[in-house]
């Protein structure tokens, strides 16, 4: 119903944009050597095959985002086919992912500013980016649509002048050949590590409620994004090892910088340089349209607050959903442990492609009269490789990334039972947990302080945690009895 | 008394919250900080367990917080 107000205002061009500079982050610019250490030249493998794993998954974003083109992407799509606990998953990992890597972006915008400004406070820059981009996002889908075009082609450019400077130029290590130092492994474990160079290309799904035409375009946006980001890092890769060994890239901070130096001097790794900021800019405006749009959508459904529906009046966006959302990232992007919450960005966006893919098989055999004005090729094997490959790909994150992927879920899963159940109930089952959690950190203060623990503490650890442990046990058994006497 | 209450109740929210995000910035640095493992003098084998304490107690402590301090704000 309520997304009949937002207005359908990005083209082709616009959408695509969305795809490309989703994508494209400063991690491409890092990333690489490391890459180049597991997968030898065969990081070039490692791209396309990273790019047809993806593929799989685009395949089915355009042909559930021109059959449901509603806001809300992975949401809509898990709404439509599984409905309740699962749908609501998938948004809330959506919401969280995308807010995350706002932040994660503008506090990479703001370390790479800080290599030509040295004086700059990095904190400060990566919050006025955020702000930045809030107030672009707030003015209308139009004008965010427009700032991302022109920063993608300037982007796009930069790249190119690297690839084709790469190309003409006459440096090379010598004959091209593929190698892989640590074999096949090597390849597919570098292949998980620069995965993340291909995410954040479904924001064309959680726009597609703002695209016009969207049973041709989002199809056509989808997969042309895609093919353009294979063609580009595969590119890319290439000029990389015809002018250095793959050995040279270990170590290397910015290791695109330093094979622009090679070939192009100074103004080679300027070039690049600037490409980094550009490619976290375009990062930070689509994940705050993206965690928008999921906050609207979850809004729509009842989950999260009514007011994230409201659209403004004179701009038609929704300004609250960008406005709480943006408070957060600025937040987390103020802190400086970024890096904590970036491991649950990888989860999210991976939760979000297994459920796009199970989607689209439920969907095609719950409603097979559902308009599809594209479907995906080669069904049911396209979307099943979709999930095989996703999953494995988790096996290749690292342990920390899932115990945050699994303490999200689980705030998740509270955050939907206090909607979905009686508030009352809810407090009495805190407050229960509560006295349960003063009275053991009571017991463990006790024993601390009586030198019965079992493990083997200093007299200043001792005298540390047994005073907060009894701070702890005071505060949770007064919250416990405020809840549980709670009228 | 309904005043008292609800200042308590978001006072004690309020530290839950804290002691919340304090656990939840402890699950990154047991894992990244040696200089933490060793104060609490955690081996390598505990560090995942720690971690998992850390992660429930965090959860659970920004849920209860909010618990609390939405009861203050549900009652104004």
């Amino acid at each position: 119903m309520g997304e009949k107000r937002l207005k359908r205002e990005l083209g082709l061009l616009h959408a695509v944009m969305m795809g490309i500079g989703g994508a494209i982050c400063a991690g491409v610019f890092v990333t690489l050597g490391y890459a180049a250490t597991l997968a030898g030249t065969s990081l070039i493998v490692a791209m396309i095959l990273c790019g047809i794993i993806n593929f799989f998954t685009m395949l089915s974003y355009a042909e559930l985002g021109a059959s449901i083109p509603s806001a809300g992407g992975e949401y809509t799509f898990a709404k439509a086919s599984f409905g309740g606990f699962l749908s609501f998953a998938t948004g809330w990992f959506e919401w969280i992912s995308n807010m995350f890597y706002a932040a994660f972006s503008s506090v990479g915008f703001a370390y790479l500013i800080s290599y030509i400004i040295p004086a700059v406070n990095v904190p400060l820059i990566a919050v006025v980016t955020v702000a930045v981009f809030t107030l672009i996002n707030i003015k209308g889908v139009k004008e965010t649509g427009l700032t991302q075009t022109v920063l993608v082609i300037v982007l796009l450019m930069l790249l190119g002048v690297f690839i084709f400077w790469g190309f003409l130029s006459g440096q090379n290590v010598g004959m091209f050949e593929l190698s892989a130092p640590t074999g096949f492994l090597g390849v597919l474990r570098a292949s998980a590590f620069i995965f993340v160079v291909y995410l954040g290309g479904e924001a064309i799904a959680v726009a597609q409620a703002e695209i016009k035409n969207p049973g041709k375009t989002i199809p056509r946006a989808v997969l042309l994004s895609c093919m353009a980001l294979i063609f580009l890092y595969t590119m890319m890769a290439f000029v990389v090892f015809k002018i250095v060994p793959a050995e040279a890239l270990a170590g290397q901070s910015s290791p695109l910088a330093y094979v622009a130096e090679k070939f192009m001097g100074p103004i080679g790794a300027g070039v690049i340089t600037i490409g980094g900021v550009i490619a976290a800019l375009t990062s930070v405006n689509t994940s705050i349209m993206a965690h928008s749009r999921v906050a609207y959508a979850l809004s729509r459904d009842g989950y999260f607050p009514r007011s994230f529906f409201n659209l403004h009046k004179r701009f038609n966006t929704p300004f609250i959903a960008i406005l709480a959302g943006s408070v957060f990232t600025a937040a987390f992007a103020a802190t400086g442990i970024v890096n904590f919450v970036t491991y649950a960005t990888d989860f999210g966006f991976i939760i979000g492609f297994i459920f796009v893919n199970l989607s689209l098989i439920k969907l095609r055999r719950d409603n097979p009269n559902l308009h599809r004005p594209f479907k995906v090729p080669l069904y049911p094997l396209t979307p099943i490789l979709g999930v095989v490959t996703s999953l494995l790909l988790i096996f290749f994150l690292e342990p920390s990334t899932l115990l945050i992927g699994v303490e999200l879920f689980v705030f998740g899963l509270v955050v939907y039972y206090i909607r979905m159940v009686g508030y009352n109930r809810i407090c009495l089952a805190v407050g229960g947990m509560n006295l349960g959690v003063g009275a053991f950190s009571a017991l463990l203060a006790y024993l601390m302080i009586s030198n019965n623990l079992l493990m083997p503490l200093s007299q200043n650890s001792t005298s540390l945690f047994s005073s907060f442990a009894l701070f702890v046990s005071i505060t949770y058994l007064i919250a416990g009895l405020l809840n549980i006497t709670r009228k | 008394m309904t005043r008292i209450r609800k200042a308590i109740s978001k006072l004690v929210g309020g530290i839950q919250c804290m002691l919340g995000g304090l656990a939840s910035a402890l699950v990154f640095l047991v894992y990244a900080d040696p200089s933490i493992r060793e104060l609490l003098a955690a081996t390598s084998k505990e560090v995942p367990l720690y971690m998992f304490f850390f992660s429930v107690f965090g959860t659970f402590s920004i849920l209860s917080g909010l618990v609390l301090v939405r009861e203050e704000d549900s009652g104004s």
